[in-house]
């Protein structure tokens, strides 16, 4: 259940951050907030998913900071943007960093709630990409260009004949693969492939 | 600019004329252009009724003139007329044989009084002289004047006073002084006595400040003279000292009377007062029935020579001033008890038998007019000297007989210096005598004294007009300056603009997440008890926005300026909220920091605000310039922008120094700093901003000035600049 994610609340006015608690609590959301960037970074794993809501003017770090730096940490962390008065050129530039959405002061609480929510199953497919990429390139050489091979549609023969091994050594390999990738079937390795193949670096 | 050079010299035109309600120097021109009036209409019924002044007046005041001492004798034997050329017609048809004298002598206790007093006299000349026959006149003061005038005299006996006044005026040759049987013969003998009753509580002159002071006449010499010039040597003005001075004339006695002692001869009740006009015709009786009668004559002389200035019983005296002895001759004349009397200032010298209040003068003197003859002189001088001390002549004239004269000197200074003197005419006379002989020239002096003032009236119309005009246009300028500080003030708002409406939207997004919280949390199943505690919070968040209005609203609305005591530093901590976000978008610092004790101050909180506004926005917008000039540097020289940044921190910094004398506050910030004179910058409608009016300065100054502080815009040690302001302290809540 994503709603149990943490939420973290970054926002230097008090009355702000309080009230802004109060009402995304009442989603039951779980919310952790901060008044500063600063002690936001000091207090919290970056690599676990969750939910960032940053204010985007605040004395020391801004908001806009506070993302560069979780993208440059590849953070499963989800951004929404608060503003208290915000622009087009601010919003845009934000979205295209990746923010998951921009709002600003007051916002619909219940827009608020959902774009959370929406936030977080990202954060969590985000963190599981992180995962499944881990495991990748936890595996050999070898194992990747065998399952490169087989994503392409190349059956056991064809790869060893690709690659000029045995038949043998490549029913090894694939079995290790489905090994490595803690997958039941070969559909559920090729769906995973898929979601890791396109930040995957180019060989 | 331009209204405040008005302002100083408008406020004191109209401290000028605002606050001099009552126009005393116009009610005083009013004053002087009817007493020129008056004087113009005097001098014209003056110089237009023909040669009536011509004849100067004489000086000696007339006052003794209205008191006719010559009354009617009882008994007379033949009432001659006045005219004294008649008179001695008369006499000399009557006898020829004889030669005729005439002694005019002044007559002060009565005309029989005086005949009593020296008839032996002429008795022992005319047994001296063979072949002469002395007869007696007495006359009062100016009588006498106009005898020794008109040479209706030969000789003349008459006290100092007058004896210096007649010396100066007439011929005459002085024989003989009287020789005062009391003191051992001195001839100094004359004086005045300041008496007042015993039970009274005055002991010295000053004590009489305001008082009624009775005298016999205010030319008379030993009862009136010697006490003033005493008196002025002490450095009081007598006449202007005492509240009124009564001249009851002669005889002496009656100021003693009146004065309140006992008196102890039957006397004549006051409705003897005989007739003026009989009085002043029934003159110089027959001297035979004079010698004639009874020398113990006092109770007669209270019947004869009774005064017709009786002081009204209301008008009781405090002192009266007698020539020196007379208290002690009536005492012995048993006319009064000396002890029911007082002398002031007694200042008798030793050996001198009467009480004296003042210096003494020489007695009474004998002298001889132009008609007399040398011959006749010497004789009369001879007799006078051979006069035995103890003889009935002498005694009759309360004297010790005759001695050389005596020196004048002392009594000549006197009068000179009461500017009396015979040979001193006063300013005025002279003054009159100009203007009779010089009239056009008066007249014109005249005509431009009126042009004069013709002139100051139009002046002072002219004045007062151009001073309401000015006043107006200060009313205007100071309306006008009202509206350009709103107007300002507005402007300020409008820069505000941005960082305003976050601070408001701030506590109106916390309202709005609380109301949304709470209403899903209602709709999932939360009791309103549990919501209690958020109504709270929206109501802080509502007080929060409500201070932000109302903060607004004051600066937006037009008030008058009206200062309350408070808190600076208050006031300070009240202002920068509104440019919070301001500082916060641009990652400026702000440090405050307040030293010394704080106190109250009369401010104006609007015009203080204000002018915090316009100190802080120009410090802000003077940190954005530099940072925008070093980024613009960074990337003309291609380094990273970021750590440009770094480098440089915008800072501001306010500091309040409650002193003892003054509150000084500081605003320093660290941006471009000034880019032109200081003075230049003072100047309305001079900005260097794009946007900028060009009057934040000048109304910051302004707003300073009605604080009576100084305002100084300076450059600051680090390259930024500095403002001061300094506000001298006053009294806790007096405005």
């Amino acid at each position: 259940m994503s709603l149990e994610l943490p939420v973290y609340l970054i926002d230097d006015d008090d009355s702000v951050r309080r009230s802004l608690r109060f009402m995304l609590e009442s989603y039951g959301l779980n919310i952790i907030d901060f008044d500063s960037a600063e002690a936001f970074f000091s207090a919290v794993d970056l690599t676990q998913p969750g939910c960032a809501l940053v204010d985007v003017r605040m004395p020391g770090l801004s908001g806009s900071q506070l993302h560069a730096e979780l993208i440059a940490k590849n953070s499963p962390l989800a951004v929404i943007y608060l503003t208290g008065h915000g622009d087009v050129p601010m919003a845009v530039e934000a979205l295209k960093l990746g923010a998951v959405d921009f709002f600003q002061k007051p916002a619909d609480g219940a827009k608020l709630a959902e774009a959370v929510v929406k936030a977080l199953e990202h954060a969590k497919t985000h963190y599981q990409d992180n995962q499944y990429l881990e495991t990748y390139q936890a595996l050999t050489p070898r194992e990747r260009e065998i399952l490169k091979l087989i994503a392409q549609g190349l059956k056991n023969q064809e790869i060893a004949d690709n690659l000029c091994i045995a038949m043998r050594t490549v029913e090894i390999h694939r079995a290790n693969l489905m090994k490595g990738m803690q997958v039941a079937s070969l559909a559920e390795m090729m769906l995973i492939y898929g979601r890791i193949a396109e930040r995957l670096p180019l060989e | 600019m331009y209204f405040r050079l008005y302002c100083s010299p408008l406020s004191a035109i109209k401290n000028h004329i605002m606050h001099r309600l009552p126009r005393w120097d116009l009610l005083a021109q009013y004053g002087f252009y009817a007493f020129c009036s008056i004087a113009v209409l005097a001098l014209q019924s003056v110089l237009f009724t023909g040669d009536a002044m011509a004849k100067p007046q004489d000086h000696t005041e007339p006052s003794v003139s209205a008191t006719p001492t010559l009354l009617v004798a009882k008994g007379s034997v033949v009432a001659e007329p006045s005219e004294q050329p008649n008179n001695e017609l008369i006499v000399q048809s009557n006898n020829e044989s004889y030669a005729v004298v005439d002694v005019g002598v002044l007559a002060i206790r009565g005309y029989k009084a005086t005949i009593t007093r020296w008839q032996p006299l002429m008795r022992w000349l005319e047994t001296q002289i063979p072949n002469s026959y002395f007869r007696l006149h007495p006359l009062s003061l100016d009588e006498l004047a106009k005898g020794v005038e008109t040479q209706e005299l030969d000789f003349v006996i008459t006290n100092p006073g007058q004896s210096v006044l007649l010396a100066r005026q007439y011929s005459l040759s002085w024989l003989a002084t009287l020789r005062s049987p009391l003191n051992h013969g001195a001839a100094m003998q004359v004086g005045s006595a300041l008496v007042v009753r015993a039970d009274s509580a005055y002991h010295t002159l000053s004590d009489l400040k305001g008082r009624r002071l009775g005298i016999v006449s205010t030319s008379a010499f030993g009862g009136y003279l010697t006490l003033v010039y005493e008196a002025q040597l002490k450095g009081i003005d007598l006449p202007r000292f005492v509240g009124d001075i009564v001249p009851l004339g002669f005889p002496l006695d009656n100021l003693l009377y009146q004065l309140g002692g006992r008196r102890f001869t039957a006397h004549a009740s006051p409705n003897i007062a005989p007739n003026v006009e009989q009085a002043t015709t029934d003159t110089s009786p027959d001297v035979s029935s004079s010698i004639s009668a009874n020398p113990d004559s006092t109770l007669d002389s209270d019947l004869d020579l009774n005064t017709h200035h009786q002081v009204s019983q209301a008008d009781t005296l405090d002192a009266v001033v007698v020539p020196v002895c007379q208290l002690e001759q009536m005492q012995r004349e048993g006319l009064i008890d000396i002890a029911d009397y007082r002398v002031l200032d007694n200042q008798a010298p030793a050996g001198f038998h009467c009480q004296v209040s003042t210096r003494l003068y020489p007695n009474w003197s004998m002298a001889k007019t132009n008609r007399a003859s040398q011959s006749l002189a010497k004789s009369v001088t001879q007799a006078l000297l051979a006069l035995p001390e103890d003889h009935l002549a002498a005694k009759a004239a309360d004297s010790a007989g005759w001695t050389t004269a005596v020196s004048q000197l002392a009594i000549d200074q006197l009068l000179k210096d009461l500017d009396m003197h015979p040979l001193q005419t006063p300013w005025w006379h002279n003054a009159w005598l100009w203007v009779k002989s010089h009239q056009q020239w008066a007249w014109f002096v005249l005509g431009i004294l009126v042009l004069l003032n013709v002139y100051h009236f139009w002046l002072e119309y002219r004045f007062s007009r151009r001073g309401r005009e000015l006043l107006n246009t200060q009313r205007q300028l100071s309306e006008n300056r009202m509206l350009l500080e709103h107007a300002q003030r507005i402007a300020i708002v409008g820069e505000l603009g941005a960082s305003l409406s976050h601070e408001l939207n701030q506590p109106l997004a916390a309202i709005g997440h609380y109301c949304h919280g709470a209403e899903v949390r209602l709709q999932r199943g939360s009791t309103p008890e549990e919501l209690q505690s958020v109504l709270t919070l929206i109501q802080q968040e509502v007080t929060r926005a409500d201070s932000i209005i109302s903060r607004l609203r004051n600066l937006m609305k037009k008030r008058p300026i009206s200062k309350v005591p408070c808190f600076l530093h208050e006031l300070i901590q009240d202002t920068t909220p509104l440019l919070a976000y301001e500082f916060e978008r641009h990652q400026i610092n702000i440090g405050i920091h307040i030293t010394g004790t704080p106190y109250l101050q009369p401010l104006d909180e609007v015009g203080m605000q204000q002018l915090l506004l316009n100190l802080l926005k120009n410090a802000a917008d003077a940190c954005v310039q530099q940072r925008e000039l070093m980024q613009s540097e960074a990337q003309g020289t291609g380094q990273d922008s970021a750590t440009q940044q770094q480098r440089y921190t915008p800072t501001i910094d306010i500091e309040l120094d409650y002193q003892q004398s003054q509150i000084l506050l500081s605003i320093t910030d660290n941006g471009v700093g000034l880019s032109s004179e200081a003075s230049q910058l003072m100047q309305a409608f001079y900005s260097t901003k794009l946007e900028g009016l060009g009057l934040g300065l000048v109304i910051c100054r302004d707003i300073v000035d009605s604080h009576s502080g100084h305002f100084k815009l300076d450059s600051a040690v680090n390259g930024g600049c500095q403002v001061q302001v300094s506000l001298p302290r006053k009294a806790d809540g007096v405005l």
